[in-house]
């Protein structure tokens, strides 16, 4: 048992907890943000993602003893309004359906275009494959992706 | 441990959307009562207004509430149900509030499944809706004591026809609610509909891109605790030793209890270990060392089940169909020279239903034997059989037990099984403490209940003259008789999505039953997910066999069902069906009529460089009158993805009585990469009454892919699931 620090979202929390405790229910029974989702525990399915230091990872599979210091962005701390160009984009295709797995879509597809605002179908692929949906939302999260591209590629210019 | 437990205002500080939550739809109620009350605040204590009837509120300043009252599990029904209310009521979506019900007798039956909810609900709702409306419109012909057919209503406005005078349902709401609702309502026109039939926003979808939407396994309250259960690997063994003391050695672990589940009957025990967090529930289970008995199902394997199968398949079996005389024309009809009789047999295996959010339940029973439930549940109205477990009388079940409806991560059938919250209810009703029960991933997959496996002999016979017959013999267990004998019957689900329609000259469609120890459960589309399959397959087999195009082949034979056609025509022009191929690439055809829909797929298949994808899906869909045709499209777009997993992915399979296949890493689901690029779906306009959404886009997708790749590689698939890469 010890005490950690985490800096969520550009807000400091401090836990006790278990130094091999995935980062996974720390996020989410700890520090109370249930954005985050528990999906198969060892990181096969990506409804846990979460951004850090802004690449995605599996929080189910990371020790919270291991990430102190580090910058965590998860769902929450997106956007205050719903505003990041990913988020509108998912609302304009629709995409969710029960919404499960989407906020780790969400997270993995918002590392992707950060990193690269123009992606190929082929680089969309690599990125989200990572990302189980078991009601079949893949092919609007492809659309929401490239409208999400567009947007960011207008705000640009 | 002691772990910096959040007490209630902080919950709300920190996710900061108890009203903000509302203001977009949906209730904050993930987030239990305050312990200092016994009072349980529910989603209906907090609604602004008069309430007309138990689904529709009024406030005097205009606001309409309308409440959601079945679960929502992804296909959209969160607004669908008020959208259908709103349309007869006469406001418009951007007027209504939805706000997510509380389980209730007084909303009627609030389970879901069997893609019946638009179905059973389309004319009662409407018949709610346009009933409010009329109160409303009498309570202003009142006021202006004119007759009420001289009132018309416009977006939540009464006026007097020929006149200026308006009144809003807000000065009329007061009046409106002391009057009795018309029992035969005159409902709109379809000409009329302004909000159904027409692409709508979902307002539950923006708590889904922000992480706010509450389902079941984020339920939160003050002093939470957390459960995991170990379970016998071969479902039904029973429990010989355990060490309690070990896992209670975990710092944080609180308690190590027997639990029992109910499948169709039987009492599944597991040992729960509860604990402060879930991460300490965890590790003192890994410190059980529990041992089983489970002898009795040590012989259980797919290897045995297929070959019991196969015998059974041999068998007269039951008749469900008969037209004509099949077994004649095998050749007993004199001349049988020229007859020509073809077998095929085909196998699917027992599947997951995998929902993305694993089996959960949070249930807290206090010292006052009250009772508050988060159901993450297609059937959450559990109060009477949790009140009779604590001696609490019907009449008072919903007075003392409150159930919250929480979003649903996934459901495909799975949660109209109550079994985590059966366990979840020990749990806490022994320690009379809140606690949430998760399963593990790997308890969801390997624990079932399954899809149903089944078995197929297929039977064709035409000669010279023309002469058509088809024999499908459907072997497998049934959902409906796991717990009974079946008697001789049919049991009603084992027939669904077979096409009798086909105008062949003799059919004959028969069943055996396959009885084992396997728990099974619905499963999306249920029997159409596995009788489809082999059908339409088979019917390729017969095109092939008479060498006509498969698509024309089932117009022909389809000739007397004109939505049949209509649809097959749909399909012929949007795929280009007709079109020709490159010689690396392939196209398979399906239509199947289920839960009261037709669904046509094509499927295109493209080999590149050794490998081999799936481009292109191209479907039609009848459904009837619809709600919201963009969740139509959804839903269909899912099933696809859904039934290719099926496909093409992995089976439960069974060794020594155990499910071998226990996370996504060996039960690999469709992801991305796999997935068609291009999927278009179509859909019919008729004035037909709603047919069902959420399933009946999943049988035919199977075989349009088998019937694809048999045009791409000569292959014909028969057992699935097959690797699209080594075919």
């Amino acid at each position: 048992m010890a005490s950690y620090k985490l800096n969520i979202n550009s807000k400091e929390y401090t836990i006790e907890a278990e130094p091999q405790t995935p980062l996974l229910w720390a996020i989410r029974d700890e520090v109370g943000l249930t954005g985050t989702k528990y999906g198969c525990g060892i990181a096969q399915c990506g409804a846990c993602t979460v951004h850090l230091n802004g690449n995605p990872v599996r929080s189910c599979s990371l020790p919270v003893s291991a990430i102190v210091g580090q910058s965590i962005t998860t769902i929450e701390g997106l956007s205050e309004d719903n505003s990041h160009p990913v988020q509108k984009a998912w609302l304009d295709v629709q995409a969710p359906q029960c919404g499960y797995c989407q906020s780790g879509q969400i997270m993995s597809a918002s590392a992707l275009l950060e990193k690269n605002p123009s992606p190929s179908d082929e680089d969309i692929d690599q990125a989200m494959s990572g990302n189980v949906c078991r009601c079949g939302t893949y092919h609007r999260i492809r659309k929401a992706i490239h409208l999400a591209s567009k947007e960011i590629s207008n705000e640009s210019k | 441990m002691k772990a910096n437990k959040l007490n209630r205002r902080r919950f709300l500080q920190v996710s900061g959307m108890a009203g903000a939550m509302l203001a977009v739809g949906f209730d904050s109620l993930a987030f239990g009562s305050d312990k200092s009350t016994l009072k349980m605040i529910m989603p209906e204590d907090l609604i602004n207004g008069i309430q007309i009837n138990p689904y529709v509120t009024i406030s005097e300043s205009g606001e309409v509430t309308i409440m959601a009252h079945v679960p929502e599990l992804g296909q959209g029904i969160f607004q669908g149900i008020p959208a259908i209310i709103a349309e007869e009521l006469g406001v418009t979506m951007e007027q209504v509030t939805i706000v997510k019900a509380s389980a209730s007798r007084k909303y009627g039956r609030q389970s879901i499944g069997g893609s019946r909810s638009v179905r059973s609900m389309f004319m009662p709702m409407r018949q709610l809706g346009a009933a409010t409306r009329e109160v409303l419109v009498q309570a202003a012909a009142k006021q202006w004591g004119v007759d009420a057919s001289n009132c018309e209503v416009k977006e939540g406005v009464v006026y007097k026809k020929g006149s200026k005078d308006a009144l809003p349902y807000g000065d009329l709401v007061a009046s409106a609610a002391k009057l009795e609702l018309p029992k035969k309502p005159t409902l709109k026109n379809k000409a009329d509909f302004n909000i159904i039939g027409k692409a709508t926003h979902r307002p539950d979808l923006v708590g889904k891109v922000n992480g706010s939407a509450d389902y079941g396994i984020d339920a939160q309250t003050e002093g939470l605790l957390y459960a995991t259960i170990e379970r016998c690997p071969t479902l039904q063994g029973t429990v010989t030793s355990y060490d309690a003391d070990a896992a209670k050695s975990v710092k944080g672990v609180i308690e190590v209890m027997e639990v029992t589940r109910t499948v169709y009957g039987k009492k599944n025990t597991g040992i729960a270990v509860v604990a402060e967090t879930y991460y300490a529930a965890t590790e003192g289970r890994k410190k059980l060392s529990a041992e089983w008995d489970n002898a009795e199902f040590s012989q259980i394997s797919t290897e045995s089940i297929n070959t019991d199968m196969a015998q059974l398949a041999q068998e007269k079996g039951l008749e469900h169909f008969e037209k004509g005389d099949f077994e004649a024309s095998k050749g007993q009809r004199g001349a049988s020279s020229d007859i020509k009789v073809k077998t095929s047999h085909y196998r699917l295996p027992h599947v997951a239903h995998s929902c993305m959010e694993p089996m959960n339940a949070t249930v807290h029973v206090r010292e006052d034997n009250t009772v508050e439930v988060w159901a993450p549940s297609q059937s959450p109205q559990v109060q009477r059989q949790f009140a009779r477990q604590l001696g609490i009388p019907d009449n008072q079940a919903e007075e003392k037990i409150k159930v919250h409806l929480p979003f649903l991560g996934g459901g495909f059938g799975r949660r109209s099984m109550n079994d985590s919250l059966e366990e979840c209810f020990q749990i806490s009703k022994a320690l009379r403490k809140p606690v949430k029960l998760i399963w593990s991933r790997e308890d969801d997959t390997t624990q079932g209940p399954f899809r149903q496996t089944s078995f197929h002999r297929m039977t064709m016979s035409f000669n010279s003259d023309n002469r058509i017959g088809l024999q499908h013999k459907v072997v497998s267990p049934a959902i409906t008789t796991q717990s009974r004998p079946s008697n001789g019957r049919v049991p009603f689900e084992v027939m669904e999505a077979i096409n009798t329609h086909y105008d062949f000259d003799d059919i004959s469609v028969r069943y055996s039953e396959y009885k084992n120890q396997i728990p099974i459960h619905w499963w999306r589309s249920v029997f159409g997910s596995t009788n489809a399959f082999p059908h339409e397959s088979f019917i390729d087999e017969m095109a092939f066999e008479l060498k006509v195009d498969p698509l024309q082949f089932r117009k022909t034979k389809l000739k007397s069902e004109p939505r049949f056609i209509k649809v097959l025509e749909k399909l012929e022009e949007q795929s280009n069906w007709n079109e020709k191929l490159g010689e690396n690439e392939g196209k398979g055809v399906a239509i199947v009529e289920s839960f009261g829909s037709i669904v046509a797929h094509a499927v295109f298949l493209k080999r590149e460089n050794g490998k081999v994808s799936m481009p292109k899906v191209v479907s039609v869909v009848d459904c009837g009158i619809y709600v919201n045709p963009d969740q139509v499209i959804a839903q269909t777009e899912g099933n696809i993805i859904y039934g290719l997993t099926a496909a093409l992915k992995d089976a439960i399979t069974f060794k020594n009585g155990a499910a071998q296949e226990a996370n996504f890493d060996t039960y690999r689901m469709l992801r991305m990469n796999e997935a068609p690029r291009d999927i278009q779906v179509h859909l019919m306009e008729n004035n037909e009454a709603p047919g069902g959404v959420g399933e009946p886009g999943l049988p035919p997708i199977a075989p349009a892919l088998a019937n694809a790749v048999f045009d791409l590689s000569g292959k014909r698939m028969r057992i699935l699931p097959f690797d699209l890469q080594k075919i």
